[in-house]
């Protein structure tokens, strides 16, 4: 296709969505939505990950050595313990410092006899782990070594942001494809009814000999303006969006946001490669099964 | 130019339109195919433009070998032929200028190519005056002109021109053929179907004569003219 033939295209292709307008307008309206909801969705893992991820830093879980051991013995098992997989960070917590905390809480009186040699607590390891989704599998390392008596269970919360955090993720893959194709069906239904009232026009440019990559560019260049200026549109409204849910939350509960400037160029290019790719795709699809016919055909007679 | 040996042409409803033809229109001729509608004539277009392709049989169309021409090859030999329907065929909301311009663009040629083209094509179909009118602005023989110029102006080596008189007053209808017959002079091959009579007694013009999907005559054959 020679380039003065690609501008003829181009101004054929702005002229489809001008002259199909009302079409044009809705699956632009369409694509919008499809794109805010697949963008708040990646909005709420976003958050949620790092939700989690925070709770892991905080997270610490308790490890409790063999009753004999020294403290110089406890020390090199601490080693042992921070070359596991997934452990970020390992602090000795003496058994004199555990019986000073019980002491605290429950009184003087009940450990009077039980400092120095007669304290009955192990001594400990406070174990940070770095992805909290592992932590099963960490603990079964924990346990294999050597001088390491049990693990502490992990908090309930951290448990429950994980598996929110998954469902949350899986949940947005999901609606995130259902969006996909539901965009698709709509572009190339709107593009079908292009190539509809320009069937005419169509019937003529295969009698005198026009390749079907020229009959095709029109319509492919109609699918990819409304796809862009979908993206547009949808970057701006989704900025704005968040803003706004994002100091709503913060008055309700003081966390912090993921701010948007940290996802948006992400969000920018899969925004303007997925309208892209849906008004491309779509309008190839929509004519592919115009081209297989032939003459009168095409306008139906 | 074109060479049908022994085609037929069987639809999926089992129609048989064509029953082993055997044609050759060489370059330079002026033909005309008549026979009474639903004789196969739309079929023996179609044939040539392969909007269908043969059940049987070989077809040669401008050197290509249409039975086993890729699809990808279709709108090359479309090139080679201007086709000129019996409703015209043209884009209302264009000018006539715009409609010829069209065939010219739909196959890559530049701007600058078609602003000397067309003109000189309308001249040439005496429509000069009008290349700012809307076809529906114009006479059914004026808007048969459009065609033809649209036909011509990629300057290919055969017209086909499916009933070019068929919805145009009789008087028109000389013309359009006269016209032909000149574009005809130039070196253009020029195929017409038509089933009106006296036009194409008022030409001597080879004359064949399809009837229930066969060549029934042909006036090339017995150097006589076929009666109609």
């Amino acid at each position: 296709m020679s380039f003065s033939s690609l501008g003829y295209l181009i101004k054929e292709g702005f002229k489809n969505i001008w002259s199909n307008r009302m079409m044009s307008l809705a699956s632009v309206g369409v694509l919008i939505s499809c794109l805010i909801l697949t963008g708040s969705a990646v909005m709420l893992t976003v958050n949620v990950s790092t939700i989690v991820a925070s709770v892991g830093d905080s997270n610490v879980t308790t490890v409790y050595l063999e009753d004999e051991l020294s403290e110089l013995e406890a020390v090199y098992v601490g080693k042992s313990i921070e070359k596991v997989d997934n452990v970020t960070d390992a602090t000795f917590y003496p058994k004199d410092e555990a019986i000073l905390a019980y002491k605290d809480v429950l009184g003087e009186e009940v450990f009077v006899n039980m400092s120095g040699d007669d304290n009955p607590l192990p001594h400990a390891y406070h174990v940070v782990m770095a992805d909290l989704s592992l932590y099963d599998q960490t603990v079964e390392q924990l346990l294999k070594v050597d001088g390491v008596n049990s693990v502490s269970s992990r908090s309930d919360v951290a448990e429950k942001l994980t598996s929110l955090n998954t469902l949350v993720t899986m949940m947005s893959f999901w609606i995130i494809l259902a969006l996909a194709i539901i965009s698709l069906f709509i572009i190339s239904n709107t593009i079908r009814m292009t190539m509809f009232s320009h069937r005419f026009e169509i019937s003529i440019m295969k009698s005198v000999g026009a390749t079907n990559a020229f009959v095709r560019t029109p319509f492919v260049i109609e699918g990819v303006i409304i796809g862009l200026v979908s993206a547009g549109l949808s970057i701006g409204a989704l900025t704005l969006l968040y803003d706004a849910v994002v100091k709503a939350v913060q008055s309700i509960l003081p966390f912090e946001c993921v701010p948007f400037t940290d996802v948006m160029w992400g969000i920018i290019i899969s925004f303007v490669a997925a309208g892209v790719i849906v008004g491309a795709l779509g309008s190839w699809l929509s004519i592919r099964k115009y081209l297989k016919k032939e003459g009168n055909e095409i306008l139906g007679w | 130019m074109i060479e049908f040996r022994n085609v037929s042409k069987t639809y999926s409803n089992g129609t048989h339109a064509l029953d082993g033809v055997n044609l050759t229109v060489d370059k330079g001729e002026f033909v005309f195919i008549v026979g009474a509608s639903g004789a196969g004539k739309s079929t023996f277009l179609k044939l040539i433009m392969h909007e269908e392709t043969p059940t049987s049989g070989a077809i040669i169309v401008n050197d290509m070998h249409l039975e086993k021409l890729k699809r990808r090859k279709v709108p090359y030999l479309r090139r080679t032929m201007g086709i000129v329907f019996q409703d015209f065929r043209l884009i209302g909301k264009m000018t006539v200028y715009d409609n010829v311009a069209f065939a010219m663009r739909c196959i890559g040629k530049k701007g600058k190519t078609i602003k000397k083209r067309v003109p000189y094509i309308l001249d040439l179909v005496g429509l000069k005056d009008k290349a700012h009118n809307k076809p529906s602005e114009l006479s059914g023989g004026e808007q048969q002109r459009v065609s033809l110029a649209r036909a011509l102006v990629n300057n290919p080596a055969m017209i086909i021109a499916d009933e070019p008189t068929g919805n145009i007053d009789p008087e028109m209808s000389y013309e359009i053929i006269e016209l032909l017959s000149e574009i005809n002079k130039r070196g253009t091959t020029v195929l017409v179907v038509t089933h009106e009579h006296e036009l194409v007694e008022s030409f001597n013009k080879r004359v064949v004569r399809i009837e229930g999907g066969k060549v029934v005559s042909d006036s090339k054959d017995n150097d006589t003219m076929v009666a109609i």
